[in-house]
């Protein structure tokens, strides 16, 4: 009898203890991390034959990390997102399980848009194509890579015409023709990113894809502009904010990422951000500059 | 030994582990939930852990069923009032594994209908972009069960010469990530890049190579994720290396344990 009213006080004082507690951990600070995993060999002998397992749990845990980052709850102690143990962990995930597509998607998105790597995407992309020989969307984002960031147009067509090749489709099929010229980059940018941004499930990547879709919109209506600006007074206009004062622009451009936009000396148009948010604010020098 | 074969059957169900599978079994409705954190492989995704699943827990019952089956006979003194009976150690011993090793098939066959159920709400909801080969998701769930009836031959020898379960438990577990990286440390004493190897070392490799059982053959999980072509002809390979390996690995634990001094 005495045990079981201790039981019972327990159970109650638990009760009560719990909702302060589960509200004391909720808003309690924490810094997401990726934390440490060992090398692929090492995975390889302990996964024994749950290799596709491991390989897609490692995918699964920068795709949370990298969800952590993008919402940034109140609590979360922030700090920009760790690229390269990311990259370090697809790229173990691919040599575990070279088929497993979430790993080439997500690292092609970060490796080419945030940290420049254009290379290591395209060899990465390289190496998922000698596996996945049916899939049409590795040839689609190396031939994007190769012409939006890496101006190579006749790699570019090549790999969009492998891309209508194996899908069908008439997207990879126009993009392959107009890379054959260099035009209409922000048209092609973010055409690109609408077709991502649709096939996307993952909420985190999806609000990633959308944002950057966002921005490159408001560079397309900037352009726009500059080019009436250009054709009625018949000179380049000498910044973005005669364009907004003369009415070409309403509303005033707004990027999303918290950066300005800027029309470069050469006429291109650009932003403080630099499209991602860690840049935000610290390119004002090359916008003053320019 | 038919009745050897009803007596294991019994003794593992009245045991409850078929109750314990089912409960662990229950992880499958987990399972499209976790898939659906994928991007772009849902499907393929929902394989995956449901293959890993069933192999973990035919891994569990492997290592645990095979590794004390005997050993706990021995010591319980079971095998005494067994063998006073018309009945000879070679088919005590072939009954036992025979029983263990139907009851692993039975299980993969029930593991797989909820693997199978899995995949079907999965591919429902998130259509996959490769299509998913139903007969080799079979045939994968169907080598898996064949990887650890090979696995309990092993279990089996080893408890012939043992007197506790630590070699029978920790020397198959042992079996089984040996035998699953045999494959891959072959390839590498053929690559060029083990040329700074000691050519001793190199033979001891290739020596354990052909002495060890190779599992990596029976691992079919990439073509059954990924809707890959099966090769047929390694497949027939897969199925002779099995007999000849789980006979032999049977008729040394039946030759030791006719011999052995059970006191």
């Amino acid at each position: 009898m005495k045990t079981a009213s201790t039981a019972l006080i327990c159970i109650v004082i638990y009760s009560f203890l719990m909702v302060p507690f589960t509200t004391y951990l909720h808003k309690k600070p924490f810094v997401e991390k990726l934390g440490y995993v060992p090398s692929v060999t090492a995975l390889k002998i302990v996964s024994a034959d749950h290799k596709e397992l491991v390989a897609a749990s490692l995918v699964l845990k920068v795709l949370m990390y990298f969800g952590g980052q993008v919402e940034k709850p109140e609590s979360q102690i922030h700090i920009p997102p760790d690229y390269m143990a990311m990259s370090r962990m697809l790229h173990g995930a691919v040599k575990l399980d070279p088929y497993n597509m979430d790993a080439y998607y997500f690292a092609q998105s970060f490796l080419t848009w945030d940290v420049k790597q254009y290379k290591m995407a395209n060899d990465l992309l390289a190496y998922g194509m000698k596996y996945r020989t049916w899939d049409w969307y590795l040839p689609f984002l190396a031939g994007f890579n190769h012409a939006y960031f890496l101006k190579d147009y006749g790699k570019a067509a090549e790999y969009y015409k492998r891309a209508g090749e194996l899908s069908g489709s008439d997207l990879s099929r126009l993009l392959a023709g107009r890379y054959m010229q260099e035009s209409g980059q922000t048209d092609l940018a973010i055409a690109y990113l609408s077709a991502m941004e649709k096939g996307e499930r993952n909420p985190s990547v999806k609000k990633n894809f959308r944002l950057r879709m966002t921005a490159f919109q408001e560079v397309r209506r900037i352009e726009v502009a500059r080019e009436r600006y250009l054709a009625e007074r018949g000179v380049a206009p000498p910044s973005l904010d005669v364009l907004v004062r003369d009415g070409m622009l309403v509303p005033p451009p707004k990027d999303p990422y918290g950066g300005e936009f800027y029309i470069g000396s050469d006429g291109r148009v650009s932003t403080t951000s630099k499209f991602a948010f860690a840049g935000a604010g610290r390119d004002t020098t090359s916008k003053e500059s320019k | 030994m038919m009745t050897m074969i009803g007596i294991t059957l019994k003794g593992i169900f009245r045991d409850r582990v078929f109750q314990g599978i089912m409960v662990t079994a229950c992880a499958f409705l987990l399972i499209p939930v976790i898939a659906s954190l994928s991007m772009r492989q849902v499907t393929e995704l929902s394989v995956t852990l449901s293959l890993s699943l069933i192999s973990f827990i035919l891994l569990l019952l492997s290592v645990f069923l095979g590794g004390t089956s005997l050993w706990k006979d021995i010591d319980r003194r079971y095998t005494f009032s067994v063998l006073g009976l018309p009945l000879s150690r070679q088919s005590y011993l072939l009954g036992r594994f025979c029983g263990t090793a139907l009851f692993v098939m039975l299980s993969a066959a029930v593991l797989g209908a909820a693997a199978f159920a899995v995949v079907c709400y999965s591919s429902a909801i998130y259509p996959a972009d490769r299509p998913i080969i139903w007969s080799t998701m079979a045939l994968c769930i169907l080598f898996d069960a064949l990887k650890y009836i090979l696995l309990i031959a092993v279990a089996f020898l080893l408890s012939t010469v043992s007197t506790s379960f630590f070699l029978p438990v920790f020397g198959t577990i042992a079996m089984f990530f040996a035998g699953g990286v045999a494959q891959q440390v072959h390839e590498y004493i053929l690559s060029p890049a083990s040329e700074s190897i000691s050519p001793v070392v190199r033979q001891i490799a290739n020596g354990l190579y052909y002495l060890l059982p190779n599992f990596e053959a029976f691992d079919l999980k990439v073509n059954a994720i990924y809707g890959l072509p099966l090769p047929t002809g390694g497949l027939l390979l897969t199925l002779g290396y099995f007999f000849v390996y789980v006979t032999f690995l049977l008729s040394v634990s039946t030759a030791i344990f006719s011999r052995r001094e059970l006191r």
